[in-house]
């Protein structure tokens, strides 16, 4: 009885649509009919319902779909390259790449140091924000106090990213290139001290191994006024500490999850951001224009790598004007082997239980899901 | 056999009778191809119809189908797909069953094939025209902000210029100034000459307008926060003048009438250092002249290239900047014009999307507004500027030439 009415079904889909029906031979259940009279499903186990949750639904659309048998499905062969590679060692001469630039950075502000003239052959430049802000004391400390809170809060956040690696690489390369921009700006001209309060420490004209006591000094303190290790002048275009606020709340804003929670945390960090950058003006540590130099260097650094970056299309187009940057070749070494733009996913280095982070990249799963096809 | 619309009365009289349909030709008499053509079973019902029809019509209804589909074969046989043709048209009432109620014909199908249409520039000039109006607001802007900073330089005597590597090794040369503003103002000549020589000025000339206006705006904030002291005692500042705005308004007005030049005697005043005009003009001349020329012109290439460099190495020999104002504007020159033009260039980019940062600049809408009418990457086409019909062209220099 069932075979017949299959023929008068079949015979109706010829005439009525016209529809190809293919059938693939790694189908292990039978052709239904369409009123769906038998569930073959209900002979199959439930399906979990603790992981893989956009596969279930998949598999449920599945079922509905395979009612009416117009679906064809064509099995891809999973790639085995990954288009994500991790490729720590990559990451490793990155931060190799960051870690000799501050070095050397630490030695031209050595050098720079002797060149700075003194406060009363040079006076203050005439600055714009001075001359209607006084001067307040604790700014500064405020502005260094926020650089270390925005830096451990991005240190947790790339720590429990699972594209670590790639990520790790692109914040060192472009701190490196931001720092290495630095030495050249500080070293071709040197301008007087912003303030008079500033106590330089005396100048060593020509004891090498003073000097590299300083070095030593500066990197050990991590270059802040707060552990005491930075009284030497010079280094003021452009802004090391606006470079450093900068770079990590983009860095913050970009590998993190777009959804309204977190958008509390963007802005939170932003405001951060911001008031350390007043702040370093508060305290008269900078001249405006140390400022607004390096806001402007670091974020069009920052766009124009992750465009670069993110945008296939452009990597092989002729008329593409990024790469004439001087280190376009050193981005090439770096991202050659990065195919996608690299998408926020957790994953925590210990395991937590997963009740409470449930799926934190909302926004991103769908797109996600099927990606890691 | 011409088409049944078109028959007359003795023609549609003639093809009944042939069809054995005789019972037809008085009532029908009056029928014409195109009433024949518009019969229905209706028409059946009613008198006269109705009194010779012995099967309401059916017969001589699948009849004139018949001929519709016959006639539509005759009249197109070339590569028109025709549904529900079913080979031998006169047969029987059988072939007309194809499932297709009511006689409705889907004789020829045609599949519209769009032709590929080379992408259309559209001058719009008026665009251009707010570009130069913003460029020329810029230019005006950046006077009045020179004229505001040189009230504020410090005097040499009571802040000596700063120390600057470059000024170290190298000692000034009096005329290499000149030299600089020489090689500027060749290279803004041949620029313009070559502009004029551009089929789409207009896109061209929005670009330039654009670029310059937004570099001279960036110019001024950083001019205006912080006052570099003067770079070297041979400056002879002009004296202050300390609130008289008329005559601020009068140095505005000669700064603006001599280009901002000192060669033609309009630029004394003092303050304008970070970032450098005239690195910034050289440089930008220069990449336009590259990136709208062929490809082939290699010497061109070079020969503005080495008059860049030489002018930009002539300013820091006159020591009329630091070093530090032309590299920063190199560098600022540079990455802004390859940014606008990579993104002028890709189409993905002018759009908002998650990966396009691109978008995060402050004047992307004015970008889009400016770039959203072209499609494609601007072809470097030339054609000659007025027509000389009069004058005799020998040689013909460029080769795309567009006789349009």
């Amino acid at each position: 009885m069932a075979q017949t009415q299959l023929l008068d079904e079949q015979d109706d889909g010829q005439i009525g649509e016209c529809h190809v029906m293919v059938t693939v031979e790694d189908r292990t259940h039978p052709q239904t009919p369409p009123t769906g009279r038998t569930h073959p499903y209900q002979d199959t186990p439930p399906f979990s319902q603790v992981d893989d949750q956009p596969k279930d639904s998949k598999l449920r659309g599945f079922r509905r779909i395979r009612k009416n048998q117009d679906y064809v499905h064509i099995t891809m062969a999973k790639s085995s390259i990954s288009r994500l590679p991790s490729e720590w060692w990559k990451t490793g001469i990155a931060f190799i790449w960051a870690g000799l630039n501050l070095v050397l950075t630490t030695v031209m502000i050595t050098i720079v140091h002797d060149r700075v003239p003194d406060k009363s052959v040079s006076p203050p430049l005439p600055d714009k924000f001075f001359d209607y802000v006084p001067r307040m004391e604790w700014a500064f400390r405020v502005t260094e106090v926020i650089g270390m809170i925005l830096v451990i809060l991005w240190f947790i956040q790339w720590l429990s990213l699972k594209y670590r690696a790639i990520v790790g690489r692109r914040f060192f390369f472009l701190q490196g290139l931001l720092y290495m921009y630095r030495m050249v700006t500080m070293y071709i001209t040197t301008l007087p001290v912003p303030s008079m309060h500033m106590e330089c420490a005396p100048k060593l004209q020509n004891n090498s191994h003073e000097k590299l006591q300083r070095v030593y000094q500066l990197v050990s303190g991590a270059g802040l006024s707060i552990t005491g290790s930075h009284r030497m002048c010079g280094d003021f275009l452009y802004s090391g500490h606006t470079v450093m606020l900068t770079l990590t709340f983009l860095f913050i804003y970009e590998y993190s999850p777009r959804s309204r929670l977190w958008t509390v945390y963007h802005v939170i960090c932003g405001l951060l951001s911001t008031m350390g950058v007043a702040c370093i003006l508060l305290g008269h540590e900078h001249y405006s224009l140390d400022v607004v130099v390096a806001y402007f260097i670091t974020s069009r650094l920052f766009y124009w790598y992750h465009t670069m970056a993110n945008n296939q299309a452009l990597r092989g187009s002729p008329h593409n004007y990024l790469n004439r940057v001087w280190w376009s070749f050193m981005f090439s070494f770096l991202e050659k082997n990065v195919k996608l733009s690299v998408p926020c996913t957790f994953s925590w280095p210990i395991s937590v239980p997963s009740v409470s982070f449930k799926n934190p990249c909302r926004s991103y799963s769908k797109v996600q899901s099927s990606r890691e096809e | 056999m011409n088409k049944v619309a078109s028959w007359s009365e003795d023609e549609v009289s003639l093809w009944l009778t042939d069809q054995g349909l005789q019972e037809y030709t008085e009532a029908l008499r009056k029928y014409d191809g195109l009433a024949l053509l518009n019969l229905t079973t209706e028409d059946f019902k009613k008198t006269p119809l109705s009194r010779v029809t012995s099967d309401g019509g059916r017969l001589l209804l699948e009849k004139i189908e018949t001929l519709k589909i016959e006639h539509h074969m005759n009249g197109h046989t070339n590569g028109h797909m025709v549904l529900n043709h079913n080979g031998n048209v006169g047969s029987s009432a059988k072939a007309q069953r194809n499932g297709m109620a009511n006689g409705f014909h889907k004789e020829l199908v045609q599949i519209p094939m769009p032709e590929p249409v080379s992408p259309q520039f559209s001058p719009e000039w008026g665009k251009t025209a707010v570009a130069l109006v913003y460029a020329l607001c810029c230019f005006v802007f950046t006077t009045v902000v020179i004229s505001v900073v040189h009230e504020r330089v410090p005097p040499k005597e009571e802040t000596p210029p700063l120390p600057d590597k470059f000024f170290d090794f190298f000692g000034r040369v009096e005329w290499a100034f000149t030299v600089c503003e020489i090689n500027g103002m060749v290279l803004i000549v041949l620029w313009i000459i070559q502009w004029s020589l551009l089929k789409h000025k207009s896109i061209v000339a929005r670009r330039f307008c654009f670029i310059v206006g937004t570099l001279y705006l960036y110019r001024c904030i950083t001019m205006y926060i912080t006052t570099l002291p003067v770079p070297g005692m041979h400056f002879k500042c002009s004296p202050k003048v300390n609130g008289d705005w008329q005559s601020q308004m009068r140095r505005v007005m000669k700064l603006i009438a001599g280009g901002g030049l000192t060669i033609t005697g309009s630029h004394n005043m003092c303050g304008d250092y970070l970032y450098s005009g005239h690195t910034v003009m050289l440089t930008l001349t220069y990449l336009f002249m590259r990136e709208y020329s062929p490809r082939r012109f290699w010497w061109f290439h070079w020969g503005c290239w080495s008059l860049c460099a030489v002018g930009v190495f002539c300013i820091l020999l006159a020591h009329d900047h630091y070093t530090i104002d032309v590299v920063v504007a190199y560098f600022i020159t540079t990455r802004l014009f390859w940014w606008y033009h990579t993104m002028a260039n890709q189409q993905v980019l002018k759009e908002t999307s998650q990966s396009n940062f691109f978008a995060n600049v402050w004047w992307y809408r004015f970008f889009q507004y400016l770039e959203s009418n072209v499609p494609a990457v601007v072809p470097r086409h030339y054609q000659k500027p007025f027509s000389w019909r009069s004058l005799h062209w020998s040689h013909v220099k460029y080769t795309r030439i567009d006789s349009d």
